[in-house]
């Protein structure tokens, strides 16, 4: 019943992404792209699928203009469908854009926390986290004042109210401050699903359900894998897990106990997925964890490439259903990592490490 | 090498010629001393260069590793980190202090560094993802900043070596073929001029001699001329008082008598 008027107002956005998800990169131009000699090469092999956008940069180019450019494809092209977007969509489509928001805020508080000039960290700022006040933010000087009058306005208030004070801005190191307002966003978010009359108990809220879930869990487990030798305590890293997700809540007490990989690894084993990650990875052993293990070129994918792994899998299999809004997230995401592929195959190229090349993630 | 131009000016005298001997016997152990040490500093410049070189080698690898590390942190966190780092550094963790070597009298500085253990001001960068990423990339960058500071000693040990090995050499060099010789010539000069001193006063010696003798010649004439003068006035007085008064045909001319 639900797919019965969707078409009406969203048909022509659903068309359109999953016109976009057909100009993803396929393993095939993968394949192309690591035979690459030169990122000219590079370049010239990328050229059917990103064609305007590169055509303007010199030979030869940094990978992070290569980066910036491939990052405006997307944010040009996640412009036209949000301008066309309507009703549950279009909020759908700003709450997507919120955790950008966050990063931007957490750049311009830690600038106004050292007293910089604000207004030039405003290029820094991720094109799809910008908002209509952000450039307002720059207007304050001191924290306070940034909390009282200027935080209010922006769409993130919801998420300062009630968990962070204006002391805590200046106290708590901003890492916390940021995780704090994912963590509000992202149990946020979940709730607007969940509830929002157009999207509950539609396949919307289901895959979605299942992307933040997973977003929700991933993010704990890293918290807590990153908290072990910082100054965070227990109680204050507790705080930081999403209220939802798989692990919530038994996994999630767990985790907040845990003192070593291993406790997260018995914490994970409720779960299924993750605990098989945790196997692949050989956590809990003897290797450390993280990503691709610093130069000794392990082939064993790390947890953190597993966990992209997952999450571009989940994004790939929203594209199967239908008359929902998770492809627009879901394609999103699976552009998002096609940029980190593309840059990363362009480190490798540019600083000729051949052999690690291959450690880019391909769903289709 | 004309001994007019290539000596120092002194009066040629036997002090000198003295003073002369000591500089010289001065300049050659000095000469050796210095040859030594500049073949002991070369000893320890060719060894640096050595190890700038294996230094430099290692850099490159560390350097390429570091910016390698760099490149996973921007794959796992997915955006620039750069600025929060930045701003979240409070204290050096990494810190150099300096001591002083001491090669045969050069002072080099070397830079020793070490690392203020449980200062991790952004410990808690990417806590969300690519934590580790971070934190590995922090521990890559601070092997490359120990190569730099290794290399770094050793090009500051590199350059003041070179201007040392350099100085010496060169006091080595004027030592050698400017000091010595000279002095050589100066003592050859003084040799010379003292022999010419030598000869003239034998010549004058001699001179004085041949004039003595000139002269008691002369006077011994002299005398004997006296002698046989007296002699002869005796005989004459004797003439005299036989062969009666004057010639008065003689030479005494007469009054002209007028009448």
């Amino acid at each position: 019943m639900e797919g019965l008027f969707f078409n009406a107002n969203n048909g022509y956005i659903e068309g359109i992404v999953r016109g976009y998800r057909n100009g993803l990169l396929t393993s095939n131009n993968y394949n192309n792209l690591v035979q690459c000699e030169t990122i000219d090469d590079l370049k010239l092999q990328l050229g059917p699928a990103y064609g305007d956008f590169l055509a303007s940069l010199p030979p030869n180019p940094s990978t992070s203009t290569l980066a910036a450019k491939t990052t405006d494809k997307l944010i040009s092209e996640f412009r036209y469908v949000r301008a066309n977007a309507v009703g549950s969509l279009a909020k759908f489509m700003d709450y997507l854009t919120y955790g950008y928001m966050i990063d931007n805020v957490a750049l311009l508080i830690t600038g106004t926390l050292h007293e910089r000039d604000t207004r030039e960290l405003l290029d820094r700022c991720h094109p799809l986290g910008w908002f209509e006040t952000m450039p307002v933010l720059c207007v304050a000087t001191n924290i306070e004042e940034l909390y009282n009058s200027v935080l209010i306005e922006t769409p993130l208030a919801p998420y300062f109210k009630g968990s962070l004070s204006h002391q805590d801005l200046d106290e708590l190191n901003i890492e916390i401050v940021r995780n704090t307002l994912y963590k509000n966003y992202l149990e946020d978010f979940h709730n607007f699903v969940n509830t929002d009359s157009e999207m509950a108990g539609t396949p919307t809220a289901e895959v979605m359900t299942e992307i933040l879930e997973f977003e929700a869990d991933r993010r704990a487990i890293n918290i807590t894998l990153n908290s072990f030798g910082t100054e965070l305590s227990k109680a204050d890293r507790k705080k930081l897990y999403p209220a939802f997700g798989r692990l919530y809540p038994e996994g999630s007490f767990m985790l907040s106990r845990a003192d070593d990989i291993e406790g997260v690894r018995l914490a994970v084993e409720g779960v299924n997925d993750y605990k098989t990650y945790f196997d692949q990875a050989g956590m809990g052993q003897s290797s450390g964890p993280g990503n691709m293990s610093g130069g000794s070129g392990s082939d064993g994918k790390s947890l953190e490439d597993l966990f992209y792994q997952k999450e571009m899998e989940i994004s790939k299999g929203a594209f199967t259903r239908q008359f929902t809004f998770a492809i627009v997230y879901a394609w999103v995401k699976l552009r998002e990592q096609e940029i980190r592929n593309i840059t990363w195959i362009a480190e490798c190229i540019a600083q000729n490490q051949k052999e690690r090349i291959g450690n880019y993630i391909s769903v289709f | 090498m004309s001994g007019a131009t290539n000596r120092e000016a002194v009066f040629p005298t036997r002090q000198s010629l003295g003073i002369m001997k000591s500089k010289l016997k001065g300049a050659q152990t000095g000469h050796d001393l210095l040859k030594r040490k500049s073949e002991a500093l070369t000893k320890r410049f060719r060894e640096i260069t050595r190890r700038i070189d294996e230094a430099k080698r290692k850099m490159g690898r560390v350097m390429q590793i570091a910016a390698f590390s760099l490149a996973e942190v921007t794959y796992a966190v997915g955006g620039d980190i750069g600025y929060q780092v930045q701003e979240s550094a409070k204290s050096a963790r990494f810190r150099v202090r300096t001591k002083q070597e001491n090669v045969s009298g050069v002072f080099l500085p070397a830079f020793e560094s070490y690392t203020t253990e449980g200062n991790n001001d952004f410990g808690l960068t990417g806590l969300g993802k690519g934590g580790q990423q971070v934190q590995r990339c922090r521990e890559t960058y601070a092997r490359a900043v120990e190569t730099l500071v290794e290399l770094a000693s050793l090009q500051t040990a590199f350059v003041i070596l070179d201007e040392v090995i350099k100085v010496v050499n060169r006091r080595v060099n004027a030592i050698e073929h400017v000091i010595i010789p000279r002095t050589e010539n100066t003592i050859k000069y003084i040799n010379s001029e003292l022999d010419e001193l030598d000869r003239e006063e034998f010549f004058r010696l001699k001179k004085v001699q041949n004039k003595k003798q000139r002269d008691t010649a002369i006077q011994d004439a002299e005398m004997r001329a006296k002698r046989e003068d007296a002699e002869k006035r005796d005989k004459d007085k004797e003439n005299e008082e036989t062969g009666g008064g004057g010639d008065i045909l003689g030479d005494d001319e007469d009054a002209d008598v007028i009448f």
